[in-house]
Formats: C-alpha cells, structure tokens, sequence
C-alpha cells in the first residue's frame, strides 16, 4: 500500500470513529453516533470549546487527529468518566481532555499498526477556549467525523499528509 | 477474591485516570485507596506507607519513572518483591507486553475498561497468588 493511498483509505479513518464510539460506551457510559464523514473545506467551522490534539506521526504520513466538544457536552461526558460532578473548564477538566484524547489514540493506533501504518506513540495536547478552531500546521486533507450523544454534539478531525 | 479492606495503591501522571481507576476500585469494594502521580512518587508511598500495600495498580507511560520501571524496582527490592502490580495501558504493544511479563508484572488492563474488566483482572492475580 503506497502512503498516498493510506491517506485516503477509509481503513484509516474507521479505527479512529470505532475508538471513539467504544471509550464513550466503555468509559463513560454515553452512547455516541456517528454522522457522515466529510472533508472539512476552509471555510467551514466548528464551534468548540475544548479539544484534545495528539499527533499522527509514522514514515509515511505527519499528521493530527482533533477531538473538540462544546463545553456542555464535554463536562457531561467528563462527569460521567470520573463519577463527580464537573461544571467548569478548569485544569482538572482539561486533564480530562486530554486522557480521553490519549484513550481513544491508544485503541485507534493498535488497530492501525496491526495493519502496518507504523504510527508512534505521541502524547496529547488541550487547548480550551469559547468558539475556538485548532488549525493544523499539515496542508493535507481534513476529515470530520461528526458524533451526536444524549449530552449534545462533538467531532473528531483527522488532517493527515506525506512526510 | 481480595480482602475489600486491601490497601491500594493507584498510580497514575493524569488526574484524570486516577479518578477513574478509583471510581472503579470503589464500584468493587475497595475502600483504601491511595494514589500517587508518578512512579517515583509512588516508590516513596510504598516504602514509607506503615502498612504495607496489597495491591498496585500503575499506568505504564509516566514521566519521571514509567510503570514499568516502577515494577522493576518493586521485584528487585526484597521487602516488596511479592506485591501485586497490575499494568493499565492505552497501547498494547507485544513487546511492551513481553518487557513488562519479564519484569514480573502480575496483570494488565486495556484502556477503556469498566469496573467489571478491572474486578476480572484483580480476581485473577488473586488467584495466582493463592496458587502460589
């Protein structure tokens, strides 16, 4: 398989929306589903307000996947993950963020790398803040995945390129 | 199964993770729980804790000292060797696997888990332990 193709491959992008829909379930007890994928154009927004960033990095490709919730939705599922509470985007919050970020990396990876994609470990990064948008420093194509749960919406973004 | 009275240590660098691992421990009984953010920290709580630790249950990636450093200084210390460590990871590597078997990890866990896969993996290092 050529790096060119792995970038559109749908294999790519069905471990990351498995990943999602199993820690959601498994961890904190949400039902997510999935919307249709699509290409995120420029022009197009997401209005969050916290994201986990962790990077895609292997031979081929250099990479981000972006997992951005509205501040509602993230503190309910949060809340449901640790069993106290949450009302606020805070450091304990955005420790969250970030954990979750990791958990759904780390199922996506084992499944990407049985099939050779060869993606190293990366650690993840938060950013929070009302309405912002995380721009990736890779001009590759950007992917959406769209998910809708009882607690409200979020994505995850996957922006991938050669090396 | 454990004693519900088992002292526990939870050690993880993310906050986060040592909620839910003690949210879980909490589902299944446990009610002595301790958690200390890294590996380091946790070496320190063992060896100065005045009742010593029935179980640990470790994240395997942190900084300072990893889970599986952790597990070696544990096995090679003489006081300690026989303590229960179970490994929580999000990426299950085969030689990360066999590194941390080598080292005399007593289990591992996937993350995401629930209480029940957690109480599953604890239930089994018991019964190795009886088995001798």
């Amino acid at each position: 398989m050529t790096a060119a193709r792995k970038l559109i491959d749908v294999n790519f992008i069905n471990p990351f929306l498995e990943a999602t829909l199993k820690t959601l379930d498994t961890q904190a007890s949400t039902k997510a589903h999935a919307g249709q994928v699509y290409l995120k154009q420029k022009s197009d927004k997401y209005s969050g307000d916290i994201s986990g960033v962790i990077g895609l990095v292997s031979d081929a490709f250099t990479g981000s996947v972006v997992i951005s919730f509205p501040a509602k939705t993230f503190l309910a599922v949060l809340s449901r993950m640790i069993g106290e509470e949450c009302t606020e985007i805070n450091d304990m919050t955005r420790d969250g963020a970030g954990e979750l970020t990791n958990i759904i990396f780390g199922q996506a990876k084992i499944v990407l790398n049985k099939a050779g994609y060869g993606i190293n470990t990366a650690l993840p990064s938060v950013i929070a803040g009302h309405d912002h948008s995380v721009v990736p420093m890779t001009n590759g194509p950007r992917m959406v995945i769209p998910f809708e749960t009882d607690v409200g919406p979020f994505v995850v973004e996957i922006c991938l390129s050669n090396s | 199964m454990f004693d519900p009275a088992t002292k526990i240590l939870i050690v993880d660098d993310m906050l986060t993770m040592r909620k839910i691992v003690s949210k879980a421990c909490r589902e299944l009984g446990f009610t002595d729980l301790t958690e200390a953010a890294d590996g380091a920290i946790a070496w320190s709580k063992i060896s100065e804790s005045p009742t010593p630790f029935g179980l640990i249950i470790s994240d395997w990636n942190m900084p300072n000292c990893t889970g599986v450093e952790l597990l070696k200084r544990i096995r090679g210390s003489q006081k300690y060797s026989k303590t229960p460590l179970i490994l929580v990871t999000a990426e299950a590597e085969q030689k990360q696997i066999v590194e941390a078997v080598k080292a005399g990890v007593s289990g591992y866990v996937i993350k995401p888990f629930t209480a029940q896969t957690l109480g599953a993996q604890i239930e089994s290092v018991h019964a190795k332990l009886k088995a001798g």
